[in-house]
């Protein structure tokens, strides 16, 4: 059987992912941020690092066993994996926000139009919210900088992930409603961790130990 | 637009070839004898069932039927059983054994190479009860996966239990232990053990239950333990002396499928995942008439397929295609092709260009009662089956 192999999250989340793995002894010396090589050999673990987006993919199709995503990731993806811990760490909401002179016009325009238009880089959490809370919507998916819509007219709403909310505030936006908030999370693809449990509940153990005492 | 009519199957669909369907076929019929071995009957539910409109249930593929109603093909073969069973079998009390081999469709996500055709191949024991159905159910899954050839080794079949997980969480107020078994349900043992603390369990319960979901093997003690070992230990009883064990109790395994209510298990495979599912779900039967205790499984056959093939298996050999090549006299070579079979040899006149994997030998009709060899030799017709068996 090949080794554990470990999905980790380029970006945000690398350092900190990082920095968990070392302090429970994975060697992660063969990895660097920003580096070229993507699977690295730690050991008894193999590491894969992958854009967030692709780590839900990976693990639910079992190309990868483990991995350290963001709730927010799991959240719109909805892969079907497991999730093992909360590592408390890369904390951000998932919120509804809108220019805040705006909200009395585009409600108005609710009743009017008996819809509105919403700009989200996460169509799938907006568009669970919306249906939710009965609010009828367009989505309208953006690749990036979802905070531009309203200005340029895009969008009436956006949906957007943030941390700590100064990219709303440059555009002149403010948070509507909380959706859901997100922290990294250790996963894993059922089948492997069913099958290779003996391998992984001391990554999981160590790890929950780990997030308690931080 | 593209004018062209596209060339292949709908996303999630595939065209099974004729190697794949041949080996298809090879483990179906075992499974279809193992299962009619201990006594179970194949029927056929229909390929649509009734939809809903629940947007839970959001894998089923429904569509419309020309009278407006919203109709679904059959997303599982449990559901379906149980149906018939509730609205055909009202009055009848004793032991019912039903087999499947037959196709369900889930959707997927586009993109996700997800397949939205599934063929399964199940039993369902409805009537029985008691901890010697679930051991009987349990040693049939792997006496079919052992009987197509795949190897069952220790965590190959993995058995849990979702009295035991309710049982793990019965500190906590009702409202609350739905909440965490649905969280469970959907693979999320964080959120529901955050859910567990918030709910006020004690530390120590909650450290139990911890252990018990991702601890490593013996994270569970005590008489839930005992209970799921007692199962697998009386399944094992099913090879009297044998040595190699299998069966891993596991009680983090709640499957996604909400209706099951006591044993569950799973059959995992290092390169295919989940390769069968199934367990306990007394209460299904009762939403759709008399309440029924039942089990029973569902092997995923391509899946199965696709384990047997990473472990290098081959279906067992056929007697080889004998390709006649006709010679001018046409009557002569029917009545060759007519003695070749006689003697039982399976015959195509011509040539096959798709062989599916199957053993092929040439021959050409020399008269009625002979032909010769690739190899030059003249054989009998009528003695060449008998001459290639041997």
């Amino acid at each position: 059987m090949r080794p554990l192999r470990f999905a980790l999250a380029q970006g945000l989340l690398l350092n900190e992912a990082l920095a968990a793995l070392r302090a429970i002894g994975v060697d992660v010396s063969g990895v660097t941020p920003g580096g070229r090589r993507l699977v690295v050999d730690g050991g008894d673990i193999e590491l894969v690092l992958a854009r967030p987006s692709d780590i839900a993919t990976y693990v639910e199709r079992g190309a990868a066993d483990l991995a350290i995503v963001g709730k927010d990731v799991l959240l719109e993806s909805g892969a079907r994996v497991m999730e093992l811990v909360d590592l408390g760490f890369g904390a951000c909401r998932f919120v509804v926000a809108a220019p805040p002179g705006a909200l009395e016009r585009s409600l108005d325009e609710y009743r009017h139009l008996g819809t509105l238009e919403v700009a989200t880089k996460y169509p799938n959490v907006a568009e669970r919210h919306f249906r939710a809370r009965d609010i009828a919507v367009e989505i309208v998916k953006v690749a990036g900088s979802a905070e531009v819509a309203p200005l340029v007219g895009l969008a009436d709403w956006i949906v957007d992930l943030v941390a700590t909310g100064n990219t709303l505030r440059a555009n002149g936006l403010a948070v509507v409603e909380e959706i859901a908030s997100s922290t990294a999370r250790l996963v894993a693809n059922p089948a492997a961790y069913h099958l290779r449990r003996r391998e992984i509940a001391p990554v999981v153990e160590r790890l929950a130990a780990w997030a308690a005492a931080r | 637009m593209n004018q062209q009519s596209p060339i292949g199957p709908p996303r999630g669909f595939r065209d099974i070839l004729p190697t794949e369907a041949r080996e298809l076929g090879v483990i179906e019929q075992t499974l279809a004898e193992t299962f009619a071995d201990s006594g179970f009957t194949p029927l056929h539910p229909p390929l649509l069932e009734y939809g809903a409109a629940d947007s839970a249930k959001r894998r089923r593929m429904q569509f419309l039927d020309s009278d407006g109603s919203l109709v679904a093909l059959r997303p599982d073969l449990t559901t379906s059983v149980a149906r018939l069973v509730g609205g055909r079998y009202g009055d009848m009390t004793g032991v019912l054994r039903l087999s499947y081999v037959a196709p369900v469709f889930r959707e997927e996500p586009a993109m996700s190479g997800g397949s939205r055709e599934i063929l399964q191949a199940g039993v369902e024991l409805v009537g029985g009860e008691g901890a010697l159905a679930d051991a009987e159910i349990l040693a049939l899954l792997v006496e079919s996966l052992e009987r197509c050839g795949l190897p069952v080794c220790e965590s190959t079949v993995q058995v849990g239990n979702i009295r035991l997980v309710r049982g793990l969480f019965a500190g906590i107020p009702e409202a609350a232990r739905v909440e965490v078994v649905d969280a469970l349900r959907q693979g999320e043992i964080a959120g529901a053990l955050s859910r567990t603390r918030e709910a006020g369990m004690p530390l120590d319960e909650l450290e139990r239950a911890s252990r018990a979901l991702t601890g490593g093997a013996g994270g569970i003690d005590g008489a839930e333990a005992a209970e799921l070992c007692r199962v697998i230990e009386l399944a094992r009883e099913r090879w009297p002396g044998r040595l190699e064990r299998w069966g891993v109790p596991n009680p983090a395994l709640v499957p996604a499928l909400p209706y099951y209510t006591g044993i569950v298990f799973e059959a995992i495979h290092p390169d295919a995942g989940v390769i069968a599912s199934g367990g306990r779900y007394d209460l299904l039967i009762g939403a759709f008439g008399t309440p029924r205790p039942a089990i029973g499984f569902a092997i995923d056959v391509l899946q199965l397929h696709r384990a047997l093939f990473a472990d290098a298996w081959r279906p067992r050999s056929q007697r080889p295609l004998l390709l006649l090549r006709a010679s001018a006299d046409e009557r002569a070579t029917m009545r060759c092709a007519a003695a070749l079979r006689a003697g039982g040899m399976a015959v195509a006149l011509g040539d096959v260009a798709e062989r599916a994997g199957r053993a092929v030998i040439e021959a050409e009709v020399i008269d009625e009662r002979r032909v010769k060899l690739a190899d030059g030799r003249v054989a009998e017709a009528r003695a060449l089956g008998a001459e290639i068996d041997s």
